[in-house]
């Protein structure tokens, strides 16, 4: 245990209040844009089809923008600053494609104490669950987030 | 880099991206939904001890991702990927990302990779990848269930 801990442990295994996205090819468009993405895969309907997609395929993170309309508990009071990315994981049955229609919870799945020689830091372990309307899963999205100590610096690793 | 229509184990292929600006911070900002101000907002980044703006680790993600579709073709479909982030990634980077072939299954053709980021020299992301043909992908046609 560090110190101090500021992320409430009585949090973990709770979930954010379950919401809807509907995937759309415009947002697909944008953040493979922002990528710097050329794949056609991403922007045209008749390319992803030829290859054997069921329609434009979202690229591989775009659940990162699956985001619950407020806050999840465990985030509030939290200093923006000093949270950092720490490990991504997305683990599909299917791709995720333009005109899906999905359901999201969040969940806090755990949340552990890292000592460094920078200082001490919570790591958030988030998984993000996405289902089709008929309940399959679709994609589960582990996002774990560093929250660094007050005191702690910018290590150069700052995930080891 | 050229596409192997038949990759190997030890295979490598590379792409760079960059270098990095902060229109394009902002731009993954608003397409990504992360609004946190360490990604764009300069004085709060220097306030907040991180020295200047970082770039989104998922943007550089998204770097990792685009070359595997690159080095494997978009007939191949990404079923999953884990990337650590292991250090910032500031404006006026240059990335560099290699897949290097782990296994490659002969009975459904999937890939496995590992991943490495890197700004000159100093690695920024490591993970791991599968990759699988894009026809096994199609829904109609392969279990979604757990």
């Amino acid at each position: 245990m560090s110190d101090r801990t500021e992320i409430d442990r009585a949090l973990i295994g709770s979930s954010a209040a379950p919401f809807a996205v509907e995937v759309e090819k415009g947002a697909i468009r944008r953040f493979a844009e922002a990528i710097g993405e050329s794949a056609e895969i991403y922007f045209d309907e008749a390319v992803a089809r030829s290859l054997g997609y069921l329609g434009i395929v979202a690229p591989p993170t775009f659940p990162t923008t699956f985001r619950p309309p407020s806050k999840p508990a465990w985030v509030h009071g939290l200093d923006e600053g000093r949270i950092l990315a720490g490990e991504q994981g997305f683990h599909y049955r299917r791709p995720i494609l333009a005109g899906d229609r999905l359901q999201c919870e969040l969940r806090l799945t755990d949340v552990q104490d890292k000592r460094s020689s920078k200082g001490n830091m919570e790591l958030m372990v988030q998984d993000l669950i996405v289902t089709s309307p008929s309940g399959d899963v679709v994609c589960i999205n582990r996002r774990v987030v560093i929250y660094r100590g007050q005191t702690t610096s910018l290590a150069q690793g700052v995930s080891s | 880099m050229t596409r192997a229509a038949s990759p190997k184990p030890g295979d490598t292929f590379s792409i760079r991206r960059g270098p990095i600006t902060t229109t394009q911070l902002v731009m993954y900002a608003g397409a990504s939904g992360d609004f946190n101000r360490i990604h764009y907002d300069h004085p709060f980044a220097v306030q907040k001890g991180l020295g200047s703006v970082i770039a989104h680790g998922m943007l550089t993600m998204g770097f990792a991702a685009s070359c595997v579709v690159e080095a494997f073709g978009p007939a191949r479909w990404i079923s999953r990927i884990d990337a650590r982030f292991t250090s910032p990634v500031r404006v006026g980077d240059v990335v560099e990302v290699t897949a290097t072939v782990v296994e490659r299954s002969a009975a459904d053709d999937a890939i496995e990779a590992t991943l490495t980021a890197e700004v000159d020299g100093r690695v920024v992301l490591r993970g791991v990848v599968e990759v699988t043909s894009a026809v096994e992908a199609n829904p109609s046609s392969a279990s979604l269930k757990s």
